[in-house]
């Protein structure tokens, strides 16, 4: 339903495409409800082990521990989501305090709603994190209901908290994690309202996902009772199904059940969302599939700082409101008076605001082939933005899916790209991108999807976006016996697995900026140190790579004190002043020719030895001793006697 | 960017005034093409230091500061040097009109215009300043040239550092490939005695006018001076605590890439009509053009200012403006408010100094380059230490020997959060450097889970390799061939006519940029043409090229009938009883389950499911109206009953179903009769007090009335649903800026 509802906005607002982006922001809020199951079989602890690897939590456990990591990463990752904890088959019951007159009490049973659907609080992080602890006043919670719970009412349960808490959210998903595969094994009724309250939690437009738990004595049996209740949305595109997921009590091959769940989780708590629907995508003149994009890379950003009003009951956050005025008379302007104007030789050229959206026009969004070229023509300089992932959409092209897939299969084996020009959204300026296919890449470990298949818009620089470096002096060359040294020193340092794997180096300012959040939040005692695992592990680099590093460095020695010679030859530095004054071939035309040519900042050592062996400094101008004293971070100011003196202690320094 | 001064000297002899070589516009509006551009070029950097000055060559009079001789005779200055504005562009113009003399000499007017650019650049000392000095003539070649001294003045201007730019309307062009037939005799030997003196200057530049106004077409890049953001050591390992066993090089990190942007505009207002007449007239028309300072023309600048509400549920409306001094600074943590006050900042900040090293190193096939987040940049060794560029280099050459990248955390100064880096070796021969591109962070990629593409994976966990999703071998075929017909890497030519690559880099510019600057200079020079269309380099990249689609025809007919794809026709609204009935993943019939106890009651806390299901398939019209009355009832149960604002977002979605399936059934009359009827209880106040912000917020979601353009049959126009919102007899019209 979210689907649908989402395609008729689109139709209406077609024509206002500004508009459409803050809109469909709004109606892809997300929120994901967390049911976790508690009785006897999901509270046995796993059988003591000594293998450090072995499981240690009971799957009830597992699951809380999980949705409270997730909670702390939401909160990072997408502030505007709701996120809730229900418990079903507890002994204690709950329900959203509010109005339990009204439709809570009692009704649900064996339900216990631990945290209510919300954009989650410091409390709510808090809360979760006792039951993980295990604290005192959440004891209870772990005792199983003797009678069974009725799995239709903890799916009404969990209609009536979307209905009430996110009733216009575009996503909204039931994350169910169990280990019983037929809950009303016997009650046959009992089955058939479940399947009633299911088909109502589709109708609301709430996705069920199933997080299944087998145990080592039994398999879990999705036909049995839960094929009856999850239903796929056609349309979507989503019969494509992946594997379902599928857990075990007892660890999988050394990774614990939590570790497993957090990933799977997590790959499904994000609800995809599409940066853009049904893109054209043309493949030649007339020959035409469709396209969705998404956002894979998102660069995560501290939350900027806002305002914050303490003198009332309770601390708000205070959005600023931004109104347009006229210099003179300070009153406010209404978007339509507003001209925009361009400065050119000091005055002001004006167009109407529509004038200016017709020069950005370029044509309706496409994504046009313009070739292929061979994936080594894209120079490793030709950066610019992060690139956007394309996956086929069945939606306006039937057969799509074929085509792009057989597109991606000759990229791949050929290592080729396409060229592009590719217009997103309507109104939204031109750029040409290199189309790379990327292959599955799963985690080693968990077997998770990292990478999935598909293609990948990398957007090309032009010509514009460029910056030269300008001439500098031709480069020095190591000799060979320096350049196989550090060769040895490359290889002993690459990385495990020979890649960057991103999901080992979390952002260490983010990370620190939040936990210093929540500690506050909470009003709890600041962390300490830091963690920042993108810091190089020094010891593991001295203790494999130290030796040749050391090498290195007297071969370096060595080879530079023979270059010296060779080049102005003395031993060092300091026998190079004298040796200079000695020197048959006077600098002092080369002075000159450095002087018209080169800036003090261009030159190299030996370049400026000899300005200064010539007392050449003083024909600068204060200005281009200053620019080089700035360039090497050193004080600028005084006179220029001051300033020689400091640049010809650095030279010698250096 | 260096301060310029660029004299034009532009032949007004009465020659210039006829037209040639089958174009019907004079010599002198055809070569202007070529200095107007250049003057406009130079107007729209908004550079103080664009100097610019105009000389007239062959005037009726005489007025130039050499003018006591008689060489310089019917030379005159139109604008001596400095910054232009668009008054004085607007005055040059009326003055640049053929005269009615032949007479005046090409070459005094180049010694007239030297004198001038060296007394402009001249310092209060009498040293020359930095300047980039520069002198362009247009002419016909009809006048007559004394060749006297050619030498000397060649020497004068290269001692002056200045370059010349002859550009001769007709004049003959080799390389270019132009030759005009029955040439003058006067008008050769004036051409030789010109190409002579640009050949004898150290930067002359000779060229026929024609080629000069058809490489006006190649846009100018704005040059930026090298900026280096890092200047330190690049380490492997930690020198400070490993001193034999670690190692660093200074370096030097410059910008590779930067994503140019367009100029951006100002915002401006026409300043209130009260007496003036003349600003009455800009108030009116859009498309205005305004040639004085903003001040001074009826404009006005616009400026934003900030103003804080908070919460009071005592203050009218439940919010209170409040004085930014009353504020403190802090965060949202989910949706706790987190003050940090300025002195925790200093033990809350992620603390970071200064560093560049060096994590480990990666095979550069292992690397996917779609990964990269951003823009490239460069690091070289500091030039001024030999040493580190002996280091340095050897590192460049190990990376390069091994196929290898490094990985590379980097704190750019003090406090700046870290990045990491990839660096790539580049070896040229005048420059060996490590290019680097971002990395994400972990929290940077998101996990999506999208199905594989070469095989299908189904419910129960099997995979299918044969699938209406997957190609079969005869699409994986054609579109293989069509790839490989597609091929670009020698589709292009070089000045030779050599096969090269198509498409480089170097010849691709960034459309909207080109696009706005010569619109701005469009309306600045031509205030009363429509902007001309976008110029052919903006647009040459949009398709594929011509010749290329020609002879890969065939294969793209191949592709076209192997993939049989077919287009999915738009949707049709109203899809009365064509609605799918949805079925669980076994296929369970949920509906017959429903059908033992048929919903006919809509409940307050089950209302959109009742009410879809109660829809799924309605006997008759009856049912409709049946439903959409329980639905109107809850509706405005719930919004009576609630507490505030409590109720609103779920008698939005509530309203947002009813809304969609009334277009759904075609009875939009339903619908509206609601909405209208809503409309008046909330005037009157029957909802259980002020619901008038309810109302009004409808508007901006979408869900007013369904007029014709939502669903065809409706007898609503767009206009009346555009009104109905603000016509409200005494609902507030609450104007909104959006």
């Amino acid at each position: 339903m979210a689907d649908s509802k989402d395609s008729w906005r689109r139709d209406e607002e077609e024509e206002e495409e500004e508009e459409l982006d803050e809109t469909s922001y709004i109606a892809q809020k997300d929120a994901v409800l967390f049911a976790i199951d508690v009785s006897e079989t999901m509270l046995a602890s796993p059988p003591p082990s000594d293998d450090k690897k072995a499981e240690k939590d009971c799957p009830t456990a597992a699951a809380i521990k999980c949705a409270y990591q997730i909670m702390q990463q939401r909160i990072i990752s997408n502030p505007k989501d709701m996120m809730g904890v229900l418990l079903f088959g507890t002994e204690q019951t709950k329900f959203q305090d509010e109005d339990e007159n009204s439709r809570g009490g009692l009704q649900y049973p064996h339900c216990y709603l631990l945290s209510d659907l919300n954009i989650p609080a410091a409390e709510d992080v808090k809360t979760l994190r006792g039951v993980v602890q295990q604290d005192e006043e959440y004891i209870d919670l772990f005792v199983p209901s003797k009678e069974p719970v009725s799995m239709s009412n903890m799916l009404f349960c969990a209609n009536q908290i979307f209905t009430t808490k996110a009733p216009n959210f575009g996503s909204r998903r039931l994350f169910i994690i169990t280990d019983k595969d037929d809950p009303h094994a016997s009650d046959k009724n009992a089955r058939s309202q479940a399947a009633v309250r299911a088909k109502d939690l589709y109708d609301l437009g709430v996705v069920i996902e199933l997080f299944p738990i087998s145990h080592p004595n039994h398999e879990f049996d999705r036909s049995k009772f839960y094929d009856d209740i999850i239903y796929r949305d056609p349309a979507a595109g989503e019969d494509l199904a992946s594997a379902p997921s599928n857990f075990k009590s007892s660890g999988n091959e050394g990774i614990s059940l939590l570790n497993s769940l957090i990933s799977d989780i997590n790959s499904k708590q994000v609800a995809k969302r599409a940066l853009f629907s049904n893109l054209p995508f043309e493949i030649g003149p007339d020959f035409k599939i469709s396209v969705k994009g998404y956002n894979l890379l998102q660069k995560q950003e501290k939350a900027r700082k806002g305002h914050v009003y303490l003198n009332g009951e309770t601390k708000q956050y205070v959005e600023a409101e931004t109104a347009q005025y006229a210099e003179d008379l300070a009153r406010t302007v209404e978007k339509v008076e507003i001209k925009k104007a361009f400065q050119f030789g000091g005055s002001q050229v004006l167009f109407t605001p529509e004038e200016l959206k017709e020069l950005k026009k370029f044509g309706p969004p496409v994504l046009r082939i313009i070739g292929f070229k061979p994936q080594s023509m894209l120079p490793f300089w030709a950066a610019i933005k992060k690139s956007t992932f394309i996956y086929p959409s069945e939606e306006d092209y039937v057969g799509s899916t074929r085509v792009f897939s057989a597109l991606w299969q000759k990229l791949v084996k050929d290592k080729k790209m396409g060229v592009a020009w590719y217009i997103a959204r309507s109104n939204a300026t031109p750029t040409l991108v290199a189309i790379l296919p990327s292959e599955e890449r799963a985690d080693d470990t968990t077997k998770v999807p990292i990478i999935p298949a598909g293609l990948w818009l990398y957007q090309l620089p032009f010509a514009d976006d460029k910056r030269e470096l300008g001439p500098q002096q031709t480069p020095l060359v190591a000799p060979d016996a320096l350049t196989d040294e550090m060769r040895k020193v490359v290889q002993q340092l690459q990385l495990p697995k020979a890649i960057y794997d991103p999901s080992k180096y979390p952002n260490p300012s983010l990370q620190w900026h939040y936990k210093i959040l929540q500690a506050l939040a909470l009003d709890e005692e600041l962390p300490e140190q830091p963690e920042d695992k993108t810091v190089p592990r020094f010891r593991q680099i001295n203790k494999r790579a130290g030796e040749y590093i050391n090498k290195w460095g007297q071969i370096l020695d060595k080879e530079f004190r023979e270059y010296q010679k060779e080049h102005y030859g003395g031993m060092d530095g300091t026998m190079l002043k004298r040796d200079r004054d000695d020197s048959e071939d006077p600098p002092k035309k080369k002075i000159k020719t450095a002087h018209s040519g080169k800036t003090l900042d261009g030159m190299s050592a030996s370049e400026l030895k000899n300005v200064v062996g010539t007392k050449g400094l003083s024909k600068y101008t204060v200005q281009e001793i200053k620019d080089f004293l700035v360039a090497k971070g050193m004080d600028a100011k005084g006179k220029k006697a001051d300033l020689v003196d400091r640049v010809e202690q650095w030279i010698e320094e250096n | 960017m260096a301060k310029q001064a660029t004299m034009y000297i532009v032949d007004l002899g009465s020659t210039m005034g006829e037209c040639h070589n089958g174009r019907v516009e004079t010599d002198l509006d055809f070569g202007m093409k070529y200095i107007w551009d250049k003057i406009a070029t130079t107007m729209a950097a908004n550079l103080k230091g664009g100097n610019l000055g105009v000389i007239g060559l062959r005037t009726d009079g005489t007025d130039n500061p050499l003018d006591t001789g008689e060489e310089y005779e019917n030379i005159s200055v139109l604008r001596p040097l400095g910054n232009m504005d668009l008054h004085q562009l607007d005055e040059l113009r009326a003055q640049i009109t053929p005269s009615g003399t032949e007479a005046g000499d090409a070459i005094s007017a180049i010694v007239v215009a030297v004198h001038m650019i060296t007394e402009f650049t001249k310092l209060k000392s009498g040293k020359p300043g930095s300047y980039t000095r520069k002198i362009a003539l247009l002419t016909d070649g009809q006048g007559i040239i004394d060749d006297q001294g050619l030498t000397s003045i060649a020497q004068q201007i290269n001692d002056c550092e200045i370059s010349l730019v002859v550009i001769g309307i007709d004049f003959d062009d080799k390389e270019f490939g132009f030759k005009e037939e029955d040439k003058s005799t006067q008008k050769q030997h004036n051409e030789s005695v010109l190409r002579h003196l640009t050949e004898l200057c150290d930067n002359g530049v000779f060229g026929t006018a024609s080629e000069a106004i058809a490489n006006l077409g190649i846009p100018d890049i704005k040059s930026t001076k090298p900026y280096s953001s890092f200047e330190g050591r690049l380490a492997l390992g930690d020198p400070e605590k490993y001193e034999t066993t670690a190692m660093y090089i200074d370096v030097k990190r410059y910008f590779c890439t930067k994503n140019a942007k367009p100029s951006s505009a100002k915002s401006f207002v026409t300043k209130a009509p009260i007496a003036s007449t003349q600003s009455s007239k800009t108030v009116n028309s859009d498309v205005d053009m305004i040639d004085a300072p903003a001040n001074g023309n009826g404009l006005l600048t616009v400026k934003s200012s900030r103003t804080y509400r908070v919460n009071d549920p005592i203050a009218p409306g439940g919010r209170r403006d409040i004085q930014q001094e009353e504020l403190a600074r802090g965060y949202e943590y989910g949706r706790t408010t987190v003050h940090i006050s300025e002195s925790d900042e200093n033990v809350t900040n992620f603390e970071t100094i200064k560093s560049f090293s060096i994590i480990g190193f990666i095979p550069s096939d292992k690397y996917e380059r779609y990964l990269n987040m951003g823009e490239s940049r460069m690091t070289i060794a500091q030039p001024i230490n030999d040493k580190a560029r002996m280091a340095f280099s050897s590192l460049v050459h190990a990376l390069f020997e091994l196929d290898s990248y490094a990985v590379a955390r980097i704190v750019e100064k003090d406090g700046k959060d870290p990045q990491i880096l990839l660096l790539a070796p580049s070896i040229e021969p005048d420059l060996e450097a490590l290019i680097d591109v971002p990395l994400p962070f972990a929290e940077d990629v998101r996990v999506y889970r999208f199905p594989p593409l070469d095989r299908v994976i189904t419910a129960s966990g099997s995979a299918l390799k044969k699938h209406r999703y997957l190609p079969d071998d005869d699409l994986v075929d054609a579109m293989s061939d069509y790839v490989d017909s597609m091929d670009l890497s020698a589709a292009g030519k070089d000045e030779n006519g050599q096969p090269v690559e198509y498409m480089t880099i170097e010849e691709t510019f960034t459309p909207v940029i080109h696009r706005i600057n010569q619109a701005i200079r469009d309306r600045a020079m031509y205030p009363d043409e429509p902007i001309s269309p976008p110029a052919e380099f903006l647009t040459k990249w949009s398709h594929p090229p011509k010749d290329l689609t020609t002879k890969s025809a065939h294969k793209l007919e191949k592709l076209v009938a192997a993939a049989k794809v077919h287009k999915v026709p738009p949707k049709v609204k109203g899809t009365r009883g064509r609605r799918e009935i949805p079925k669980p993943l076994s296929g369970l019939d949920v509906e017959a389950l429903l059908n033992r106890d048929k919903r006919e009651k809509i409940s307050p806390n089950n209302t959109i499911p009742d009410f879809k299901q109660m829809l799924a398939s309605p006997a008759d019209d009856s049912v409709i109206h049946d439903a959409a009355k329980q639905m109107g009832n809850i509706i405005r149960m719930h919004v009576t009953n609630s507490t505030g604002k409590h109720k609103y977002e779920e008698v939005k979605a509530d309203m947002k179903t009813f809304r969609e399936y009334m277009i759904e059934f075609e009875t939009p009359e339903i619908w509206n009769d609601f909405l209208r009827d809503f409309k008046k209880r909330v005037a009157n106040g029957d909802l259980g007090g002020d619901r008038k912000e309810l109302f009004q917020s409808l508007r901006w979601i979408n869900l007013g009335l369904i007029d014709k353009q939502a669903l065809e049959m409706s007898d609503v126009t767009e206009k009346e649903a555009n009104e109905f919102f603000s016509l409200g007899s005494d609902l507030p019209t609450r104007s909104r800026g959006d």
